[in-house]
């Protein structure tokens, strides 16, 4: 079995005399899902009009199984490319049924009317869109959604090799956008279709596509797996957002949070404003785990401080804080028991610092080291106690923990009931210094 | 309900056949209308005398005035009025479609100004003038000024729609500021111009009809044969070009033969205003926007409303005679109303 293959060769467009893509290079196989992204204006669009036979490229070609499409009759194209596009008006009262059996019409001689056989594929089409009980409706009367649905049914009932699609789902609520693009990656690796699909959303492409092309100034800035191409720092260059990635453990795809620009503020900043002082900054060593951290972290580096943390498993939520917000962690393995090695690696950053807090986490005998952490520190500074529930229900190692916790209480650490108590403390102690 | 698409094509099969018995009485009725009183029977039997395998079928039992009346003088007008009842529908479904516009018309593009030009010169500038010169002369116009149009809106090889309908409204303004000069001038002359267009079958003969009828034949069936290509059409050009549609060949095909149907028209009648407008849009709220039943449907209601409206122009102060497109739209807009106020559903 042969499968169809897609390249654009080194191709670049233009409208009058504005260049709109350069360079463009890339090839996609029966199979393949790819994604295109890219702010507004990056040329997302028109690089599906190039590819769909709509805007001729000034250079380079579009080959479709080797053959440069702009020198194949039209619908000979039609035949193995199908597109649909961002928004379909139609004001005329077309059925939706008649709407699909029009995606039959590359199929079909100049005399012929549609058979049995283009009913039945409209109707399959339908089907798998979930609009066959619309199919007599006139397209005029249906909703945004379904109409979107529609399109892609006459879409499908081209029975096309390569399918294109403009933000497919758009104006589709979250459920129809959810089982639109699965169906039509059940389609693509079952009928080994090739599917190029912009995208205005980063996670829907991420969890859909086989790889990303990212678009920026013209150009392909990026090209690869969704981990490749979507990267903090890609983003940050391409759309210049500041953005947390992370694997989303449900989906295992990455999953991109937007950081509003307003409350950011960058750690290197914060420290370099505490260097030109000529003051040491004060250090505070936080012994944390499972989210328990993060809002603490973020609250002490916007006043300045400067923030370590340990030991963590890597993967952890509050380790993906740490490392976004790039301060000194020490780290164990994903799910591992902390080691002897990076418990000693812990204490030197306790060592260091001038200030210990332990947040309100759960122990296991995993993570036991912690609270010796926590011991040893109490021994020559200060260690603050975050109890936002107590230990009794925090504990999974038959009281040990809860043996050291309540040792720690009575040797003298300070007992808190937030992360919000925390600052004011801590303010204390750091004009004292 | 998969089942009722493919009847489909059996009902527009019903439709065309009704439509076409409704045309074939509407041409004996029309053609027994008049003032010599002659019966419909005997009306049909000199019909079907001049058909031909059929002709042994009656024997003779009529007089020669007879013959001619109905023959020579009514029949070529009936088929005329059909003729041109019919291309105008059809090139104004065809516009709508093609401008995916409901206002769109036969005239939209400035044929009729052209035609209007070329007539009033023939009426005003030739001395000698035979009974063709006025058709040549506005049919020479209309193609012209359609010829203009298009060179004018056509931008490296593409024609797009916008252009093409303000270019035409331009070329028009300025055709017919010529024609209203030449009015102006044309002395005793005006009452025949402004006859003319008004439009109207009083100068119909044989001759007429085989003038038109290859224009019309030819230009019609260019037109049937890309119906499918029409409704595509209406999903949008870009959609319509994903759909294999070669959609700048197709825009200037249909352009050139719904122009060239109309100019034909135009040339024999004057300026018949309303039907390719209304037509097509009665049709539609009939049988649906399918232009493969739409234009077969347009091309015979056309035909069959334009013999009636003419009928009535041409008895209903007898012996004067009222320019038909007075009658189109007399009788013809109101009944569109009341289609367009009985319906839910949008138009177009």
């Amino acid at each position: 079995m042969s499968f169809i293959t897609l390249k654009i060769n080194n191709i670049a467009c233009r409208y009058e005399s504005t260049e709109i893509l350069e360079n463009i290079e890339f090839s996609a196989s029966g199979g393949d899902f790819v994604g295109v992204l890219g702010p507004n204006g990056s040329g997302k669009t028109t690089l599906l009009r190039s590819i769909s036979r709509t805007l001729r490229p000034h250079m380079g070609a579009v080959l479709l199984n080797e053959k440069n499409i702009y020198a194949l009759p039209s619908k000979e194209v039609a035949r193995n490319l199908a597109v649909v596009p961002q928004d379909s008006p139609i004001s005329f009262d077309f059925t939706a049924l008649e709407i699909v059996l029009m995606g039959r019409t590359p199929h079909l001689g100049r005399f012929e009317i549609e058979s049995a056989k283009d009913l039945t594929i409209a109707k399959r089409a339908m089907k798998l869109t979930n609009t066959w009980h619309l199919s007599e409706r006139p397209i005029t009367e249906l909703s945004g959604g379904e109409r979107q649905r529609v399109i892609l049914a006459r879409a499908l009932a081209q029975e096309p090799k390569v399918l294109l699609l403009d933000e497919p789902t758009t104006h589709l609520d979250i459920n129809h956008q959810l089982e639109i693009l699965s169906l039509i990656k059940r389609l693509n690796k079952e009928e080994k279709t090739i599917v190029i699909a912009v995208f205005h959303d980063l996670n829907l492409a991420a969890l859909y596509c086989d790889f990303l092309i990212l678009l920026h100034h013209r150009k392909i800035f990026s090209l690869g797996s969704p981990e490749k191409a979507l990267t903090a720092e890609n983003i940050k260059k391409v759309y210049d957002a500041e953005v947390l990635v992370k694997r989303h453990p449900a989906t295992n795809s990455i999953y991109i949070t937007l950081l509003p620009r307003r409350n950011y503020v960058s750690p290197s900043t914060l420290f370099l404003k505490g260097v030109s002082k000529g003051r040491s900054p004060f250090v505070i060593h936080i012994i944390c785990g499972a989210g328990s951290g993060s809002q603490l972290m973020h609250l002490l580096l916007e006043k300045g401080y400067q923030v370590t943390a340990g030991v963590l498993n890597a993967m952890d939520t509050d380790h993906e804080t740490h490392q976004h917000l790039g301060i000194s962690i020490v780290s164990e393995a994903p799910f591992s028991p902390i080691s002897c090695e990076m418990h000693e690696a812990n204490l030197g950053l306790i060592d260091q610092a001038d200030v210990v807090v332990l947040t309100n986490v759960p122990f296991g005998y995993g993570n036991l080291k912690n609270l010796e952490a926590a011991e040893f520190a109490l021994e020559n500074k200060p260690v603050l106690l975050i109890e936002e529930a107590p230990i009794e229900q925090r504990d999974f190692t038959q009281g040990e923990a809860k043996k050291i916790y309540t040792r720690l209480k009575s040797n003298g650490a300070i007992v808190l009931h937030s992360p919000e108590e925390v600052l004011p403390i801590i303010e204390k102690m750091a004009r004292r210094v | 309900m998969s089942k009722s698409y493919l009847e489909k094509v059996l009902q527009w099969r019903l439709i065309v056949a009704c439509l076409v018995a409704i045309l074939g009485l509407t041409i004996v009725l029309a053609t027994t209308l008049g003032p010599a009183q002659i019966s419909s029977l005997v009306v049909l039997k000199i019909l079907v005398s001049r058909l031909p395998l059929v002709n042994g079928l009656v024997t003779p039992s009529w007089s020669i005035a007879e013959d001619t009346i109905v023959f020579q003088i009514r029949l070529p007008r009936v088929l005329l009025g059909i003729l041109v009842g019919a291309s105008l529908s059809v090139a104004g479904a065809t516009m709508q479609g093609l401008f995916k516009n409901p206002m769109a018309d036969p005239y939209i593009i400035g044929i009729s100004s052209g035609a209007a030009l070329g007539a009033t010169l023939a009426m005003v500038g030739l001395a000698h003038m035979s009974m063709y010169t006025i058709p040549l002369m506005a049919f020479i116009f209309a193609v012209g000024a359609i010829f203009l149009v298009y060179n004018i809106a056509n931008v490296g090889g593409k024609l797009p729609v916008g252009t093409l309908l303000l270019a035409g409204i331009a070329v028009s303004l300025f055709l017919s500021a010529i024609t209203s000069f030449m009015m102006y001038i044309s002395g005793e002359r005006l009452h025949g111009i402004v006859f003319w267009l008004m439009g109207g079958l009083w100068a119909s003969s044989w001759d007429h009809v085989w003038m038109v009828l290859p224009w019309i034949c030819v230009g019609t069936s260019v037109i049937y044969i890309f119906a499918r290509d029409l409704n595509v059409m209406l999903l949008g050009e870009e959609p319509a070009q994903h759909l294999g549609i070669e959609v700048e060949t197709l825009k200037k095909v249909m352009m050139v033969s719904a122009s060239l149907i109309t100019a034909a028209a135009v040339a024999v009648s004057g300026i018949i205003g309303f039907v390719g407008l209304i037509i097509p849009h009665i049709v539609r709220i009939l049988v649906g926007p399918d232009h493969r039943i739409l234009l077969p449907g347009s091309a015979l209601v056309g035909g069959i409303f334009l013999v009636w409206a003419d009928t009535l122009a041409r008895t209903i102060i007898a012996p004067t005679e009222i320019p038909v497109g007075i009658i189109t739209a007399l009788f013809g807009a109101p009944f569109f109303i009341y289609l367009l106020r009985s319906r839910k559903r949008s138009m177009f």
